[in-house]
Formats: C-alpha cells, structure tokens, sequence
C-alpha cells in the first residue's frame, strides 16, 4: 500500500529541485578561462590548419597542408629530419635522464648518506634556473674559443677527446640532450625520491628479516612500488621533450645548426610560424605543424595510458 | 626452535645509551613476553634480537651460537611487525613464499609450505588476495603465516595486536596461545598490554628506562613484585599505593599509619625497617572487601563508579590528606552511588610495603 506513495516522491522531488545555481558560480569562472584560454586556441589552431591563406585571401583546403607537410619536396624532409631529431632527444632523455635521477633519488634516500638536504638542493637548482641562462652558460662553457671546458679536460688528461661538441652535426643534438638532462634530471629525481621515503620503514624491514640483501630489498620491493611514479616520470618526459623549444632557440638559434641537425618539432614550428631570415612565415602552415604536435604528444599518451597506466596500480600502505 | 642468551646488551644511538646491559636467559620453546612503558627500550631490544639494529656491546647467542653480526636471516629469525608490513604489490601467496624464494629454496617446496602454514592459520582461501583486500584480522594471520613457511628458530612479536579491535583483539590473543602450544616455537614478544603479557607469557620480562626492572612468571610478578614500578604495572587496574608511616615492628607483621589517618596491619617482613620510616603501602583494588568488623578498616566518600555489570571500580576519596582515590573492586551488583561513605578493609596478607626507593619488602603468608 505504500507503494504508489514511494513512486510518487522521487517525482515530485524532481519538478522541484531547483536550477544548481551555486554549481555554475563555482565552476564559471574557472570554466570561462580555461575555455578562452586553452579551447578556443587549441579548436582555433586546428580549424586553421584546414585553410591556406594566398594574398589575404583564405580557403579551405582540407587536409592539403598536412599533405604538404609529409610529402612536399620542399617541406617535408624538414619535417621528418625535426621528428627523428625530436625522438632521438627523447629516447636520450629515457635513457640518461630518468635512470640517473632514480639512481640519485636512490643514494639520497639512504639514511647513511650525511648532508643529503645540500645535494638534494644543488642537484635541484639547474631546474629552476632559466632555460635560456643554462643554455647560454653551457655555450660559454663548451665553446672551444674561450670555454674551460678544454682546459679542464687538459688538467684531468683528457684533452685529446675534447671536440666542438655543439658545432658538428654529428655531436650538436647528443650534446644538447645532454644540457637539458643535465638541467632536468632533479625532477625524476624528487618524484622519484619523495615516493621512496614514502615506503614504510617497516616494509624495508620486513624484507630485510626475510633475508633478502639491498639489491633484491631494491628490486623486488622498492622498485615495484615506486613503478607508478617512474611512469608518470616517462610521461612528463615525453610531453616535455616534444614541445620543447626553448634550448635549441638559446643555444643555437631559430636555425638549429649546424645544417639543421639540433632541429626539434617546437623550432620548425616557430620558422614555420613566424618565418625566420629567407623564409616566409605561414600561419596555416604553422598550424599545420602544432597540430602535429599535439596529436604526436596526445596518441603517445593514449599508447601511455591504455598499455602502461592500465597495468599499473598505486598501492596504499 | 632454540634457545637465545643475552649478555650484557647494550644500545647507543650517538651518546644516548638506550639499554643499559641486558641479561636474559630464554629457553627453547619459552614465550617471553617484553613489557614496559613506551620509550623503555622494548621494541629496541628486539630488533637487536632480530638483527636489524647493531649490538653496541655484549653478546647475544642463538642455539650456543654467537650471533652478533650475523644478519636476521643466518639468525634464523622471524619478525613479525605491529603494522604487519606486507608487501602491499604481492598476493598473500607471494608475500609469504617471498623469504623461501630469496633463499633459493626449490618452487615445489615453497608451494607445500605456503599451502601448509596458510591452512594451519585459515588463510588458505585469501593466497591470490592482495594484502589491501584484507581485513585487519587476516593481515595480521598473513604476517604470522609469512614468519611461520620459514620455520625460524626464534619468532619476535613487536605489538602484533595493537591494530586490531578489542573483540578481535583477544580472539587473536587466544589464537597466539594456541599457536605457541601447537608450535613449541620460542618466541619473544613486545607489548605494552599487560592482559596480553599474563595471559601469553611463560615469562614476563618488564622493562623500565632501559633495563630489566624484574622477570619472572605472570604469578610471581603478581605476587612478588621487585619493585614499586612492577607492582603497579602488573595487574588492572593499578595497585593503590598510599603513602604511610612505620609505628611498629613485629616478627609476622609491620604496623603502619597512613597519612590519612587509619592504622593499618601489613604482613610483611619488616627487619630492615626502623621506626617512623616513610613507606609505602600497596593494596590491589581486587584485594578490598566491604568493611565487616576486621582489622585494616578504611572510610571515605565514594567519588565516582564505574559498573562493568560484573564488576564495579569504585573510586574512593579517604580524606584531606590522601593523595588521591583509592579504587576498589566490587560486585556489580552494589548500589554504591558517588557521595555514598563507604567502609572497606584489606586483609593483612594481602598487602605489599615499599620503601622509600620503591623496592619491594618480601611479603610472609605468600607462596
């Protein structure tokens, strides 16, 4: 008998709620900004990817200038050279950056290990150095004109391997690569190290009484537990890398020499962009090319998520 | 299982000494129980037991064998942890072959004694589980399991149960028991409840400030406390300590009078007392009954009561000059209420006499 009661009041509670006002004010403002600062750019850029500009005058052309982009004589062997450029500077990142910041994060959350807080801080400062000053210090400290850096090799006996690292096409990336590994690597390091002082002592512990040494302790407990952290690490690096920029422009110019060989996707895109000395600036082009940009950076991280990120779980302790 | 040997224990961290020479004697199979107030050196002790902390000086021995250097897994011992430390990325399974795997031990085998001890301790159904998708009661099983598959000679206990809730408290507690009679492990135990160190121990070892105050059996720690400090650590609640003065020496007995005003018959061996001594008098709240017309009669006003239904802590206030309530233990069924006098009295023989250091005089009448 109460049943037609029971269907009645979720019915009546419906027609009467009233419009979630206070829902609107707190998201609003945040909304709006996001919207016209971050969607509106990004719908923008894409949209103007599809047309090319003659004279002022604009049409649509599809998926011309992407076309162009991948095939065109002129274009596309930039585009592929800034590419590969792009992912071997990744891959050295992988490679060098993230092992070394664990090793670090490792060593400073030893308990024997005395003034730990001072390394933590100086291997922390070149990151929040400006990018430009790194690049232009590392510059004055590579140049083989005025730079100590023979001079220190010489004093170490190791001068016969100095080269001009940054001006040879074979070694200018490489060395870059390593610049920025050298400037960024505090940051795996932290991530990595505040997530293993989060690890109970009793787990490290435990593992202890049962038997195993620091090496198995390390590879069988810390390391699986510090898993989701290096992922996060992976992708930040990822994401980094390929819009970067600013290293390349401080050290070696829009032109990213020599002959183009420390050329990333974020410099191609700013000659194409906004052109540079011969070459004329296209806006459709060059929303062209942050658009592949953004899709390069978006399928990696959807690969990221549905293989990596699936698979792994953070644990709680 | 083994037998262990403290000698002369020591622990410094920089210059702070936290145990001040340890001597115990633990035999095979015995289950000892460390006790004492937090920061007493308990926990310390044994994880020098267990080899995670380095002994500054003495020697310990396991089974005859000197041990001091030797990591806790050439110890052969186990540890069990109050926060149970499971390896939160490993199912039960693995968490519990992980000690046998380190060591090499062949799959095959590993596989019989994980299966084995799980089912000695009901957790055979949980071995996929990881440890998050436990409850408090099967972590704590998981742990023991985990000390149990490497069939150490010593188990070490650091409060294993103070995680768990109170009615799952004492249903573990009974299981611990058990546990220790089906093994025959030797086991050292750290708490700081003293239900579980009467009800679990062969042994009870109470510690204070980084010594052993006094070891012995539940009972005779009951019975003879060394010291005022044991005495009023051993038994719930407390011991009532009163403050009082030697009127008089006899053979059998000390008379006393207590600050408060009674006079006050003890059964205690008072040879090396004099007259007019401060001591102190110690009464169990167990050991009070309501004033018939005995001796050692007390009078006051009842402050406050607490009825557990079987059994009521009756708080009383015995005058200006009492340091503060006396509790008694009494049937549940009196009608006692706060304001009510009251007049209670102990027998002579179930007394204890501190002085002025604290150490105990050695009761008579008491086996």
């Amino acid at each position: 008998m109460t049943l037609p009661k029971s269907k009645s009041t979720p019915e009546s509670a419906v027609e009467k709620k009233p419009i979630p006002w206070h829902i609107v004010f707190f998201l609003g403002p945040a909304l709006l900004i996001y919207l016209t600062f971050s969607v509106y750019p990004l719908l923008d850029t894409l949209i103007l990817s599809l047309y090319d500009e003659q004279k002022g005058q604009s049409s649509f052309v599809g998926l011309q200038n992407f076309i162009t982009l991948i095939s065109d004589d002129n274009w596309s062997s930039a585009f592929w050279n800034a590419l590969a450029n792009n992912f071997q500077f990744f891959i050295i990142h992988m490679l060098v950056q993230n092992p070394i910041g664990l090793l670090l994060a490792v060593l400073l959350s030893s308990p024997k290990l005395r003034f730990s807080g001072s390394y933590r801080t100086f291997i922390f400062m070149p990151t929040m150095l400006s990018v430009v000053i790194i690049g232009f210090v590392w510059q004055l400290l590579l140049s083989p004109i005025w730079g100590i850096s023979e001079n220190f090799l010489y004093h170490l006996g190791l001068d016969h391997y100095f080269d001009a690292w940054l001006g040879k096409e074979s070694s200018a990336l490489i060395t870059l690569s390593f610049i920025s590994v050298w400037q960024f690597v505090g940051i795996p390091m932290m991530l990595i190290y505040a997530t293993l002082l989060n690890i109970p002592d009793d787990i490290v512990d435990a593992s202890v009484v049962d038997g195993a040494n620091p090496m198995q302790t390390f590879w069988y407990i810390k390391l699986p537990l510090i898993l989701p952290t290096i992922a996060m690490v992976s992708i930040l690096t990822f994401v980094a890398n390929f819009n970067a920029f600013e290293l390349i422009y401080a050290v070696k110019g829009a032109l990213a020499g020599p002959n183009f060989s420390t050329d990333l996707m974020g410099t191609f895109f700013y000659r194409t962009f906004f052109g540079f000395q011969l070459q004329e600036g296209s806006a459709t082009m060059g929303a062209a090319v942050a658009t592949l940009m953004f899709l390069i950076i978006l399928v990696g991280i959807m690969l990221f998520l549905f293989f990596v990120q699936r698979r792994i779980q953070r644990f709680q302790f | 299982m083994a037998s262990v040997k403290l000698d002369n224990i020591q622990k410094r961290f920089g210059d702070v000494q936290v145990l001040h020479g340890i001597d115990l004697d633990i035999k095979d199979g015995e289950f000892v129980v460390l006790i004492g107030e937090s920061g007493c050196g308990k926990s310390t002790l044994l994880r020098l037991l267990s080899g995670l902390e380095e002994i500054t000086e003495g020697d310990l021995h396991i089974d005859g064998q000197r041990v001091n250097h030797q990591s806790p897994a050439q110890r052969g011992i186990a540890m069990v942890f109050q926060s149970y430390a499971l390896y939160p990325h490993m199912s039960v399974y693995k968490n519990m072959a992980f000690g046998l795997k380190i060591a090499g031990q062949d799959k095959q085998a590993v596989k019989l004694k994980v299966e084995e001890a799980a089912k000695k301790l009901k957790i055979d159904h949980l071995l996929e589980r990881l440890p998050r998708e436990l409850s408090g009661g099967q972590r704590q099983r998981v742990a023991i399991g985990r000390a149990i598959v490497r069939d150490p000679k010593v188990f070490l206990f650091d409060e294993p149960l103070s995680n768990l809730d109170a009615s799952l408290r004492v249903k573990t507690r009974v299981e611990l028991g058990k546990l220790h009679q089906e093994l025959n492990a030797t086991i050292v135990y750290v708490t700081h409840d003293q239900v579980e160190a009467m009800t679990l121990g062969d042994k009870i070892v109470v510690m204070n400030q980084g010594r052993i105050e006094q070891a012995g059996t539940p009972l005779s720690l009951y019975h003879h406390p060394k010291t005022e400090f044991v005495a009023g650590f051993i038994g719930s609640p407390k011991m009532n300590f009163i403050s009082a003065q030697v009127t008089s020496i006899e053979s059998d007995s000390v008379q006393l009078m207590l600050e408060s005003g009674p006079t006050i018959r003890a059964a205690i061996d008072g040879q090396t007392l004099k007259l007019a001594d401060k001591v102190k008098l110690g009464v169990r709240p167990e050991h009070f009954v309501l004033a018939t017309d005995e001796e050692n009669q007390f009078q006051g006003r009842v402050s406050l009561v607490e009825n557990l239904g079987e059994l009521a802590y009756v708080y009383v206030n015995t005058g200006q000059n009492a340091e503060s309530d006396i509790v008694i233990k009494l049937d549940g069924d009196c009608q006692y209420q706060a304001g009510d006098s009251i007049r209670f009295a102990v027998a002579a023989a179930d007394t204890y006499l501190f002085d002025k250091a604290g150490m105990a005089l050695p009761r008579l009448n008491k086996a």
